[in-house]
């Protein structure tokens, strides 16, 4: 059985961001996999070391900052969890509050939870388009595609980037990095929503789910027409044709 | 001054004339031509009108609030104005101005009925000083171009607050509407003041959870929709307030809705020519409006009855003996509303979606996932989905984690096939479902295969 988390979803659900979970949830249960859906509200208690598949959406600035006070007091819960190899998928907003703050144009420094070594910067105006990003998982290549919609810049320090910007701008627009990754813990401005668009990167996360609880299995194929046909409407535009 | 405003209208007619030579509706280019010769051009044909403007703002619901306005108006024999639909930036209120100006620039109108975009709302009527604004609500629209809900509200707010003094028509079972009354101006609240619809209320698509003062959870004794209902807050007491304006009993029946509304302390039967619920949330602003203005309740009453909609606000065809309806849908609230429609009637149905990404639709198709298709989808009588427009496929994908078979999905981005298949289909009734600016393509296309229903007389008549 596995648990997936949907951390605040009355908060972080900007951009259709509950689509990430719906997928991780059908593409687990059309093969069969148990799986069930915990949705943890501001100030309800949660154990995440139990937890397989944890999601955060966006939110604005101050959704993000309540966020960040409710989950500062169990960080050290969180961080064990992470180290023992839990999946996260953080979108947007949520994947600026795993860096160490978020400056707002006025210059006021926002803590984040300092899981992710980064930091975000906000801007004057907003990167907004269809995005596409070449990603390294699991030993092939992928190209992942999807919407952003953000004015903070992301920059990384001791942390990989989740890939390289074929078209739009990604983290900051100027260095070519999108998103950033950290054992099994997935920050990305790409949302669209980002898992409905990607089905091959859905599974990946759902096979890393599986062997961390020790289960390394082949995942049947899906008919995933619908989505391919999605996806070739954004890389055709995007003049990236294929895959 | 006089000079520069007849060039710049002159400009604007003759952009208008190109416009409609080049096959063009013209609805706001003209508008455009002429705020660029001459940028004070609304403030001085408002000034003209000496305040007898009408300003409909809000997300959902303009068009159809205006129009009511706009008809009985009409039939009180007052000569009116309107912007086209859409055309609600200051662009194309400037170009309803240029139609009804004479080349001398004379109005030939009584009043300017204007729907405006709650966006652009701050930016065009500090130029209006309109003597009523109607706000119908507030949801998450297009959010790449508008960036987050808060800001509108409080553009919105920051706007009214500099206005002169202007009456306001404000949606009591919205409480981000009902911040706007914070301002000073004199407020008439309007609402429905009773459940009509029992059921689990999806939480994905309310907006406003929290008290805009105190930050609290809101509750509620009922909802009708989205984050509209009676709501309160524990904390600090904000609650939906008294309305001067109120549906005291709503019945949803076979084809229209009936209603008994409170205008003041009368009350009127209304009947609304429409499947649509949402409806008499806009006709209880139009008797909102009416009430500012002195206008008789039963003439509005009247007026209501023989509504004819607009373009895609569940408009009425016949295809070979079938109903056919055509609805617009922007924003997940909206398409929640259409979902619930579809639910009302247990006969087997065809649907089509069609979902493009144009300016005018929002750049970002994120929103389809933000609709609760897994819990208003009436899955066991449609008997065929069809997608269409630019992003099909993706409103396709939206279909198939909602739980649909792939065998009930088609995806056919152009619209004329996917128009032609859906009408091939072998439900007893048929709905289009289109975002805006596939909304025209797609009445286009119902015209020529189907032939319009504009029968409003086959209603019971209340005299
Ligand atoms: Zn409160």
């Amino acid at each position: 059985m596995l648990t997936v988390c949907h951390l605040y979803p009355d908060l972080l659900n900007l951009y259709g961001d509950r689509g990430n979970v719906a997928v991780f949830l059908r593409r687990c249960q059309w093969r069969g996999i148990p799986v069930r859906l915990l949705e943890v509200r501001f100030g309800e208690s949660v154990d995440f070391t139990k937890v397989d598949f944890l999601f955060l959406g966006g939110g604005s600035d101050r959704e993000q900052q309540l966020v960040v006070t409710d989950l500062l007091p169990r960080l050290a819960n969180l961080r064990q969890a992470i180290e023992e190899g839990l999946v996260v998928l953080a979108i947007c907003g949520g994947y600026q509050l795993l860096g160490h703050y978020y400056q707002t144009v006025e210059g006021r420094k926002l803590p984040g939870l300092g899981i992710l070594d980064l930091y975000t910067e906000a801007g004057e105006d907003r990167l907004i388009g269809d995005v596409a990003v070449k990603v390294q998982v699991g030993g092939r290549s992928q190209i992942l595609c999807g919407f952003e919609n953000h004015s903070g810049r992301t920059f990384l320090g001791q942390v990989s980037p989740l890939g390289r910007v074929l078209r739009g701008f990604g983290n900051n627009g100027r260095d070519g990095t999108e998103g950033a990754r950290y054992k099994n813990v997935f920050g990305t401005y790409l949302h669209g929503p980002l898992l409905p668009k990607n089905p091959a990167f859905a599974d990946y996360l759902i096979n890393l789910a599986l062997a961390r609880r020790g289960l390394e299995i082949m995942l049947p194929p899906l008919p995933d027409v619908l989505e391919k046909k999605a996806r070739e409407v954004i890389l055709r535009r995007l003049r990236l044709r294929g895959s | 001054m006089q000079v520069r405003m007849l060039s710049a209208l002159w400009a604007g007619k003759i952009t208008v004339k190109l416009a409609r030579l080049a096959g063009g509706k013209g609805s706001s280019f003209p508008g455009k031509v002429a705020l660029y010769l001459f940028p004070q051009a609304l403030e001085a044909w408002a000034q003209k009108l000496n305040s007898r403007i009408i300003v409909v703002t809000g997300t959902n619901g303009k068009t159809t609030t205006n129009n009511m306005l706009a008809s009985i108006f009409s039939s009180l024999g007052y000569r009116v104005l309107t912007n086209r639909e859409g055309a609600n930036l200051a662009s194309g209120l400037a170009s309803a101005f240029i139609r009804s100006a004479s080349w001398k620039g004379n109005l030939s109108c009584d009043w300017a009925l204007l729907e405006v975009d709650e966006a652009a709302f701050s930016k065009v009527t500090a130029h209006l000083k309109p003597a009523v604004v109607v706000v119908t609500n507030f949801f998450r629209d297009q959010l790449d171009r508008y960036g987050e809900l808060d800001r509108t509200v409080s553009l919105v707010k920051e706007a009214l607050s500099q206005l002169p003094p202007t009456k306001l028509v404000l949606n009591a079972d919205d409480p981000l509407v009902v911040k706007l009354a914070d301002t000073s101006h004199p407020v008439l609240f309007y609402g429905i003041g009773v459940p009509v619809r029992a059921g689990k209320e999806e939480e994905s698509c309310r907006e406003a959870r929290f008290c805009p003062y105190c930050g609290r959870e809101l509750q509620y004794q009922y909802y009708h929709y989205s984050q509209l209902g009676a709501y309160y807050c524990p904390g600090c007491g904000f609650a939906r307030p008294p309305t001067q304006v109120e549906a005291l009993a709503v019945r949803i029946l076979d084809g229209h809705v009936s209603c008994q509304v409170r205008v003041g302390d009368q009350v009127v039967d209304c009947e609304l020519p429409t499947l649509g619920f949402y409806n008499v949330y806009n006709a209880l602003a139009v008797f909102g409006v009416g009430m500012w203005l002195g206008l008789s309740p039963e003439v509005i009453a009247r007026e209501l009855g023989r509504y004819v909609p607009a373009t895609g606000r569940l408009q009425r065809f016949v295809h070979r003996g079938r109903p056919v309806y055509l609805n617009l849908v922007k924003n997940p609230a909206g398409f929640n509303e259409t979902l619930r429609l579809l639910s009302m009637s247990s006969e087997t149905k065809d649907v089509f979606i069609a979902l493009n990404d144009n300016e005018a639709d929002g750049r970002d198709v994120s929103w389809i996932w933000d609709v609760d298709l897994e819990n208003l989808l009436p899955r066991s009588t449609v008997l065929s989905f069809v997608c269409s427009g630019r992003r099909a496929a993706d409103m396709a994908v939206r279909l198939r984690y909602a739980g649909v078979p792939l065998g009930k999905i088609e995806v056919l981005p152009r619209l004329e096939d996917g128009v032609r298949t859906t009408l091939g289909g072998r439900g007893k009734s048929v709905y289009f479902l289109a975002t805006y600016s596939a909304l025209w393509p797609v009445e286009k296309l119902l015209r020529r295969y189907g032939k319009e229903e504009r029968d409003a007389d086959r209603l019971p008549s209340l005299s």
